[in-house]
């Protein structure tokens, strides 16, 4: 009896359920004559120009994922859209990032850019970047940040992260041959020499852009690090010291390099950032390579390697040296959407969204109010900034762009130019800056 | 069986027919929604077609206009005097970003801009024009973005006087393209034919991911490594011809397209997710899902709800047949009990006609003989002995019956009273130790582990159970055989009941293991060479287990032929409440005893049994442990009584027991614990304040025993309770309606010098009492049973009659009603007592007079 009658309280129930089903199913919505129900709603345009590297299938960029979460939030809370457009090289015959987006920035093709160094510079002198000092959240800003990026007096340009770069070592190759990291240049030589000895062509990877680390770390250990740094720049930048004084130990340390087989200028002249050397280094035919700290982060860099990955600074006669070089947004001073530029950099490098980009990729962030701890294989370049032991990459503040010119330079002497012929391209730069 | 695998057989094709028609299903659903997908995806194509080609006609038209706005402009430079000064006041705008001139003859010329131009960096090798004017390869152009050129010639008096250069960017394509289109889900990208570069990207930030670089960034990104494909792709694009092909993209299958613009000058590249072209067939997918899951929901259910009916038929069914076997077996059980109880009752009135005419042919017999030999008084007294005999076996028979009959009508009814174990062994003993000792057989009494001696219960029914096995056992047991008769007290369940056991045991004859299976059963008799010398009802133990029953206890045995049998009966009593044994010990100065027996076990018995009357016991076991423990004053102990086990060990109990009164004053007591039997030890003991306490021991026979030594003591001479039961001079009033009885009763009466007076009815009776005079009549002995009024009737009438003596008169209740039940409707109706008959003369006087003493 009992039984019957949940059979038929189901049978109710499924009944109940097909009309329910068929009479929604069947139901017309109400509409007028125009079938245009809704419209949509406008949002208004940022662009943004940056650099993209070449894609892979399938693979996350961490650096990209997080940078797209801050812009994210901006596009939340403004109401726009970031419009991005992007250029990258086909080859070293084409032109670069910089020359592209200094045309841009010239013929004010965008609204936001995000700048290396020496177009920071060269863009902060011509007057084209905006003063950002009237970010609210310019004011967090570390000093290093400010007066790296402080061209005139303006503050032109802020970067999301502080980029140090650094030696990306095998340290299970290093532990093979049973080799202590290197700590100063002569150190060096010598696990270059063992490597090269036990097969490794050639030991240390290198790209177009970023050999010049090794000059700086030579050049301007004692400089920033010896406790009279504003004095040495403004005899740099009076002319009382020259800055070939400073560069030709790096250059000399270069071309021992490359001599000795350790580096391919040739290959070294052609390559792009990663594209070029990481390969090998991934596969452990190289067991050195230098990059920027979020490479150790970023799956599509050296974020997943089959080794045991130790990143740390550039030798010195001071020991392991972190070189620290800023890129940085700055936004047009004719910009077609000025405000909304404005406020979506103000956004960008608000604490919260330097907290979502530092956290995402572990980086140093610009803030004074943010901080992340690091990737283990960053520790001891991490330790090393901690300690305030780096130098410069560039330095808006020095009147010879440093970046830019010495990364040139460098083509140059994988070109074949000799250590001297360098020399003389800084003293002339020099006598230009001195003229301005 | 068979119906099980007929059922197989058929669920079988059943069951592939079910299989058959979801697979017909499953092919039609499948075909229909294949050829929905199919037509859907045709549609898709020709829509994306239709999309792309707008497109591109809108980008042809851009063009072309571009060409003849830039031909116009060579006209109006024509005119010019001074070509080269129009060129410079020239601002350029969004779309023409910037034009130059060389003119004729000359390598050289200038821009808008104001540098010097030249055509070195452009070019126009591919030989691609719009609107007949040349078109150059994409570069990136002064302002940092993707460009194209077109050159025209500038024509005056039909000479070409120079060639005008117009640059264009491809950033001016973007407002006239969708922003996103297939709901923003579209990917589309412009492509230089012969640079492969994409020239024109999506700007979204998410939009990266699908490579932006070139042609082979665009596979990288979106995994396209087939070779042949991108061969095939190729060979398109160098012709300038149209390519849609499925590939995935992020794992999701997608169009793909190439879609030549201006003869493939450029190229509109990029791919659309399938899903956002056909949103409706996958709604359409997911209806027929949907319609399918419906149907397959549907057909479950009534396959569901058909084989729930079965099931409900199959289990009626089976409850119907069950339901059926059960009727037949019991009919069966019936058929087969009535069979048996009519065998039995065959047999029993087969037994009972023997039985009954057995001693019925005495009684005759004897009569007989006592008329032929009347005045032999030797011979008369031996006849009526044996007439008397043979009718109390007839009475007990007839009680037999009655008792079993009222047993199974479930009339018993059970009157529980307080009862000492004592009272129960003592009556017991007194009428089973005689009938053993006649059969020269040990009769052993044992009391273990009692705790509690008063205890709640129907003490007749127990005695009758007792009786019943005892009596069975002196039966059943040669000459000089041994009889066990226990009571061990057993683990309490609960504080209020006591659990005990009693063991009925014996070595006689034994039992057959088939008799032991029927032992309980009514009508049942042992017979055998030896025991059908036995008389018997074949009832008595069937009584005894209906009452062992009735009281909520066990009855097992277990016997063997020719070595005993043993009974156990296993019975719980509530103990009563009541303090009052406890301050009988109190009040009487007695609060530590020195108990001497045999053995250690009935030592215990007794240190338990008084324990709970407050009384400590010390014990000893032997005669030199009982004469230390009384001389030892070192403990500062004395004893307020010495219990002395006559059968003590190792001595004489009466030595013993001199030597105990040498140290023991005479006024603690001296009680000897004695067998039954064993009475006259009395007479040879001279000490002073002594007793005999028979075996085993029991508090209240205990307790009895002191009062009687304090009474000696206080040298109280005791009453003599026993009344004197001559009836000497009484007037009795009989209603009794058999004459036999009446004159039988007339003569008991007139032999203990009574008169009697019969009236044959309770009518009779009342009238003779109304009108006899007030005293006339000591006492109306009432039969029950009679015709006109019955006795209760009758009683009640003379209780209800307005005279002095009608309350007070005995009224005595003599019937064959003999239950408890007839006994309380005899005091209910007004009688004094109730006598079941055969009247006992003895009983009769003892009642009579009682009555009679009472009123006075």
């Amino acid at each position: 009896m009992y039984k019957s009658k949940k059979i038929n309280l189901f049978l109710a129930v499924c009944f109940l359920s097909a009309v329910v089903f068929v009479t929604s199913s069947c139901g017309n919505e109400k509409t007028g004559r125009n079938l245009i129900t809704s419209e949509e709603v406008e949002r208004r345009p940022v662009n943004l120009f940056g650099p993209m590297e070449k894609s892979n299938p399938d693979a996350s960029n961490k650096a990209r994922s997080a940078f797209d979460l801050t812009i994210g939030m901006a596009e939340k809370k403004l109401g726009i859209n970031v419009e991005y457009r992007t250029y990258t090289a086909e080859n070293y015959e084409e032109k670069t990032y910089d020359d592209v987006s200094l045309n841009r920035v010239r013929n004010n093709m965008d609204d936001l850019y995000l700048l290396n160094p020496d177009t920071i510079q060269i863009l902060g002198e011509e007057g084209e970047l905006l003063d950002l000092s009237v970010l609210e959240n310019s004011k967090n800003l570390r000093e290093v940040v400010k007066i790296a990026n402080t061209v005139d007096g303006k503050l032109v340009a802020i970067p999301q992260e502080v980029v140090a770069h650094g030696l990306f070592v095998n340290k299970d190759l290093f532990d093979k041959y049973n080799l202590k990291l290197p700590e100063t240049p002569e150190d060096l030589l010598e696990c270059c020499k063992v490597f090269k000895e036990n097969g490794y062509e050639t030991p240390i990877g290198a790209n177009r852009w970023w050999l010049e680390n090794f000059v700086f770390a030579q050049a301007y250990a004692d400089l920033y690090n010896g406790g009279n740094t504003e004095a040495e720049i403004e005899a740099l930048n009076t002319g009382k010291s020259k800055y070939s004084d400073y560069m030709r130990q790096g250059f000399e340390y270069l071309k021992k390099l490359s001599d000795l087989g350790y580096i391919d200028a040739e290959t070294a002249y052609t390559y792009e950032a990663i594209e070029g050397e990481g390969p090998d280094f991934l596969a452990q035919k190289t067991p050195i390579v230098m990059a920027y700290w979020g490479a150790a982060n970023t799956e599509t860099a050296y974020g997943k390697p089959d080794f045991e990955l130790q990143v740390i600074g550039f030798p010195s006669k001071l020991g392991q040296m972190p070189v620290v070089s800023m890129t940085g947004y700055g936004i047009s001073a004719e910009a077609e959407h000025m405000e909304d530029a404005i406020n979506t950099l103000d956004i960008l490098l608000s604490d919260e969204a330097l907290e979502v980009y530092s956290r995402t990729n572990k980086v140093i962030s610009p803030s004074n109010n943010v901080e992340v701890e690091c990737i283990p294989a960053l520790k001891p370049l991490s330790d090393k900034i901690k300690e305030g032991v780096y130098v410069l990459g560039s330095n808006a503040g020095m009147r010879v762009e440093q970046w830019g010119n010495t990364c040139l330079i460098v083509r140059d002497l994988l070109k074949g130019a000799t250590v001297s012929e360098c020399m003389a391209k800084f003293d002339k730069l020099q006598e230009e800056s001195l003229k301005k | 069986m068979k119906l099980d695998k007929r059922r197989t057989d058929k669920g079988i094709p059943l069951l592939l027919s079910i299989i058959l028609v979801f697979c017909i299903l499953g092919t039609v659903v499948f075909s229909v929604s294949h050829k929905i997908t199919k037509e859907m995806s045709a549609s898709a194509i020709q829509n994306l077609s239709e999309s792309l080609d707008l497109m591109k006609g809108t980008i042809e038209a851009i063009l072309i206009k571009e060409a003849e706005f830039q031909s116009m402009f060579a006209q109006e430079v024509a005119l010019m005097e001074n070509p080269e000064d129009f060129i410079l006041s020239y601002n350029g705008n969004k779309t023409m970003v910037k034009i130059s001139l060389i003119m004729a003859g000359e390598k050289e010329g200038i821009s808008n801009t104001g540098e010097i131009f030249s055509e070195d960096g452009l070019d126009f090798s591919k030989g691609k024009t719009v609107a007949g004017l040349p078109f150059s390869q994409s570069y990136l152009n002064y302002m940092g973005t993707w460009a194209y050129s077109m050159k025209c010639p500038v024509i005056r008096d039909d000479k070409e006087i120079a060639t005008l250069y117009a640059e264009y960017i491809y950033d001016s394509f973007d407002q006239a393209l969708p922003d996103g289109f297939y709901n923003g889900k579209a990917m589309l990208y412009i492509m230089d034919s012969k640079s492969k570069r994409l020239v024109l990207k999506p700007k979204g930030i998410g939009e990266r991911d699908a490579g932006h670089l070139n042609l082979e960034d665009f596979y990288r990104a979106n995994n396209i490594m087939e070779e042949d494909l991108r061969e095939e792709v190729s060979s398109c694009v160098e012709k300038g011809k149209p390519v849609l092909f499925y590939h995935d993209i992020r794992k999701k299958n997608a169009l793909n397209y190439m879609w030549p613009v201006n003869e493939g000058t450029i190229y509109l590249i990029g791919y659309v997710p399938v899903e956002a072209i056909q949103q409706e067939g996958r709604t359409v997918n997911q209806n027929i899902l949907i319609v399918v899951m419906v149907m397959l929901v549907a057909f479950i259910l009534c396959c569901t709800l058909y084989s729930f009916n079965q099931k409900q038929q199959d289990k009626v069914r089976k409850e119907r047949e069950k339901e059926r076997e059960i009727h037949n077996k019991r009919l069966a059980e019936a058929l087969q009990a009535a069979q048996i109880a009519s065998n039995s009752k065959t047999m029993f009135l087969s037994n009972m006609s023997h039985d009954i005419r057995t001693p019925m042919n005495a009684v005759l017999g004897f009569t007989a003989l006592l008329a032929r030999d009347a005045e032999n008084p030797v011979k008369v007294r031996e006849y009526t002995k044996k007439i008397t005999a043979s009718g109390q076996h007839l009475l007990s028979l007839i009680n037999d019956i009655l008792d079993v009959s009222k047993i199974e009508s479930g009339k018993v009814v059970l009157t529980v009273n307080e009862f000492t174990l004592n009272d129960l062994v003592s009556s017991v003993d007194a009428i089973i130790r005689p009938m053993a000792e006649a059969r020269e057989q040990n009769f052993n009494v044992e009391v273990t582990g009692i705790k509690h001696e008063y205890l709640m219960g129907d003490e007749t029914r127990i005695n009758q159970i007792l009786i019943n096995l005892l009596s069975n056992a002196v039966k059943y047991t040669p000459e000089g055989g041994s009889i066990w008769f226990r009571i061990i007290g057993l683990k309490q369940r609960s504080s209020q009941y006591e659990r005990i056991r009693i063991e009925v045991e014996d070595n006689g004859y034994g039992m057959t293991p088939e008799y032991l299976e029927t032992i309980f059963d009514a009508f049942t008799r042992a017979e055998n060479s030896t025991t059908n010398k036995v008389q018997g009802t074949g009832l008595g133990m069937a009584i005894t287990k209906n009452i062992v029953e009735l009281m909520g206890g066990t009855i097992n045995v277990s016997s063997e032929v020719d070595k005993g049998t043993l009974f156990k009966v296993g019975l719980e009593f509530r103990i009563p409440e009541g303090e009052a044994n406890r301050q009988f010990w109190e009040q009487s100065g007695i609060s530590r005893i020195l108990a001497a027996a045999c053995d250690k076990e009935a030592c215990n018995n007794i240190r338990t049994l008084m324990s709970a009357m407050g009384v400590s016991v010390d014990t000893a076991t032997n005669a030199e442990e009982v004469l230390h423990m009384v001389q030892d004053n070192s403990t500062g102990i004395s004893y307020d009584m010495v219990l002395l086990d006559c059968n003590i060990q190792d001595a004489d109990c009466i030595f013993v027991a001199g030597k105990i009164r040498e140290t023991v004053p005479d006024s603690v007591p001296l009680i000897f614990l004695s067998d039954y039997g064993r009475e006259d030890m009395k007479e040879t003991l001279n000490m002073a304040n002594t007793g005999i306490l028979a075996k085993p021991f029991f508090v209240s026979s205990f307790k009895e025993k002191i009062i009687k030594m304090q009474a000696e003591a206080n040298e109280e001479i005791m009453q003599d309770t026993e009344e004197d039961n001559n009836l000497e001079g009484l007037h009795f009033l009989a209603a009794e309606d058999n004459e036999i009885n009446a004159e039988i009763l007339s003569e008991i009466l007139s032999i203990e010098g009574a008169s009697c007076e019969i009236a044959e009815n309770g009518q009779l009776a009342l009238e003779r009492f109304t009108n006899s005079e007030e005293g006339e009549f000591d006492a109306i002995l009432m039969d029950v049973q009679m015709p006109v009024m019955n006795g209760y009737d009758a009683t009640k009438a003379i209780r209800a009659l307005k005279r002095k003596d009608a309350v007070k008169i005995p009224i005595i209740a003599m019937t064959a009603n003999a239950f408890a039940e007839d006994e309380r409707d005899a005091l209910e109706a007004g009688m004094n007592i109730h006598l079941a008959k055969p009247v006992d003369v003895e009983l009769l006087k003892k009642v009579i007079r009682q009555c009679i003493q009472g009123r006075e």
